[in-house]
């Protein structure tokens, strides 16, 4: 079966070239013009350092660590965002902690360490999808960068402290509750 | 004047040569480096985008981005020249001056302002006598001369693309010439001399009476070929980013290969010269029949910033030519059409109009 291409009839003007070639000067000088009396910030231009994009909602851009609203970390150690991380750049230390007589033994996990390797972190938000606690978010933050390598590793505190200024929240730099139990084991009672 | 040349120990004369010599290519050399510029906010502006505005004094004094030359000079200045083990050196280096320099010698002829009379001596706005006897021919010929810079820039690379780019450079180049050089004949036919200063003084001050009107064909015709002279789009073949990379300057960095972009611009800065001398009036004002010197020189200069955006505005809206087209329009068309519009011309000057 073929095809029908339809021919383009061009008309004597057309065909002088002259007639078509203004009329495309025309085109561009009115976007020459339009261009030019349009204020920097309708255009579609965006000056980067002085006007920033809105990022859509569900924008994968830098990791924040959640926490309770006592300030104590949502995360619980559980490994599920360093499993699922296809890039490999989580990586966690647990540790147990507990506020209760230490003789009742550890019944809480907490990270002691956590840290996410922002240069090979993908931001593909799997962590933030294998997170059973929802303690790891992906937000709309997309200024990651650094002088060095060694600052483009987050830490735990970095990471709980991210967006701490854009929310509004104060920054948080030790753990609501200690490792080593806040109440002193009461000795017993010598008989 | 006078003064300055006593200052200077010289004749009046050679004080004036000195000092025309400096503005008339200091002038169309800062020209032609702010139409850099120009060109790229310009396409910036018509493709809706910003362009270059950043580049700033002490890094906070912002005049639209103007700065962007001195950046880019300096840039250029300071990059590492490097030339290609198996290039031909000596060619290789010559080939950025054999470009530029015929672009800036071709304006010398042409009269930028009215000729003035100061203490019983004349005085001539263009850097040679516009009466000197060569008249527009020098022009033309120098204009010929590019083709040598494009074809020794691509010989001397030694890079099959440098070639490519070369030879079908010049080809345009040569086939256009004979299409203005016509055009221009039927110019120099019913002026009856081929002076600047004959052919300004027949245009008179009024717009009607300018070449462009009785010689529409032949301005049609000479501003194309401006166009392949000059090696700008819709005619610039010694570049194809598709087919032949950047073309004639593939090898080319640093100062070497700013001397060849800003030879294109030096020019446009003529070529635009030319078109409007020989079809604008030159530095006739319009409705005004004895300009000052002043007034004529800001006409001439407007005139050319003018054409100079055209070619702008041109390269912006059309696509690039292929090359059996560019042959085709060359021969088949800008030649017969420069040929009727001479026999036309001819045929009117033998009917005693
Ligand atoms: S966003 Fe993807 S790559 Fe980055 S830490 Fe989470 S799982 Fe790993
Ligand atoms: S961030 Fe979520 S998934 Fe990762 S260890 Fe903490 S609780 Fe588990």
């Amino acid at each position: 079966m073929g095809v029908i291409v339809k021919k383009v009839e061009l008309t004597w003007l057309d065909r002088t070239y002259v007639w078509p070639v203004m009329k495309g000067m025309g085109i561009t000088f009115r976007h020459f013009i339009r261009q030019l009396f349009t204020r920097t910030s309708k255009r579609y231009t965006v000056q980067y350092p002085e006007m920033k994009r809105v990022m859509p909602a569900g924008y994968r851009g830098l990791h924040e660590l959640k926490r309770f609203e006592d300030g104590a970390i949502k995360c619980v150690a559980c490994f599920m965002c360093a499993e699922a991380c296809p890039a490999r750049c989580i990586s966690i230390e647990a540790e147990e902690f507990s506020d209760l007589n230490i003789t009742q033994g550890f019944e809480e996990k907490r990270p002691q360490v956590f840290k996410i390797d922002m240069l090979r972190c993908i931001y593909c938000g799997m962590c933030e999808e294998a997170c059973p606690k929802d303690a790891i978010w992906l937000r709309n933050d997309y200024e990651v960068a650094a002088y060095d390598r060694l600052s483009m590793q987050y830490g735990k505190w970095d990471l709980m402290n991210t967006y701490a200024e854009a929310d509004g929240k104060a920054r948080i730099t030790e753990d609501t509750t200690p490792t080593v139990p806040r109440r002193a084991i009461t000795p017993p009672i010598a008989s | 004047m006078d003064t300055l040349a006593s200052l200077l120990h010289t004749s009046p004369a050679i004080a004036w040569m000195a000092v025309k010599i400096v503005i008339v290519f200091g002038g169309i050399f800062t020209l032609a480096a702010v139409f850099t510029w120009v060109e790229r906010r310009g396409s910036a502006m018509i493709q809706d985008r910003i362009g270059p505005n950043r580049a700033a004094l002490f890094g906070r004094i912002r005049i639209i981005g103007l700065q962007q030359l001195l950046a880019d000079g300096l840039k250029f200045l300071f990059k590492e020249d490097l030339a290609p083990t198996d290039a031909n050196k000596g060619l290789f280096w010559l080939a950025p001056f054999l470009a530029f320099v015929p672009a800036m010698l071709g304006f010398a002829v042409i009269p930028f302002g009215r000729s003035f009379v100061s203490g019983g001596t004349t005085y001539h706005l263009s850097v040679l006598d516009p009466g000197n006897g060569m008249g527009m021919l020098y022009p033309l010929a120098i204009g010929g001369m590019a083709v040598y810079g494009v074809l020794v820039a691509a010989w001397s690379s030694n890079n099959k693309w440098s070639i490519l780019g070369g030879m079908r450079a010049s080809a345009a180049m040569v086939s256009y010439e004979i299409g203005m050089s016509l055009a221009v004949v039927a110019l120099f036919m019913t002026t009856g001399g081929y002076d600047p200063k004959d052919i300004i003084a027949a245009q008179g001050y009024l717009p009607w009476h300018w070449n462009v009107v009785p010689h529409f064909l032949g301005f049609i015709v000479f501003f194309t070929c401006m166009f392949a002279e000059t090696n700008r789009l819709p005619f610039d073949f010694a570049e194809g980013e598709s087919e032949i990379v950047a073309g004639f300057n593939t090898e080319y960095g640093s100062m070497k290969f700013s001397l060849l972009a800003l030879a294109e611009y030096g020019h446009m800065m003529t070529a635009s010269a030319l078109i409007a001398t020989l079809y604008f009036g030159g530095w006739q004002v319009p409705f005004v029949q004895n300009p000052t010197v002043a007034l004529s020189i800001t006409s001439f200069v407007l005139k050319l910033v003018f054409f100079a955006w055209v070619f702008v505005w041109i390269r912006w809206t059309l696509p690039r030519f292929r090359y059996d087209q560019l042959m085709h329009l060359g021969w088949k068309v800008m030649l017969p059409m420069s040929m009727v519009n001479l026999v036309f011309h001819a045929w009117r000057m033998s009917q005693g109009h």
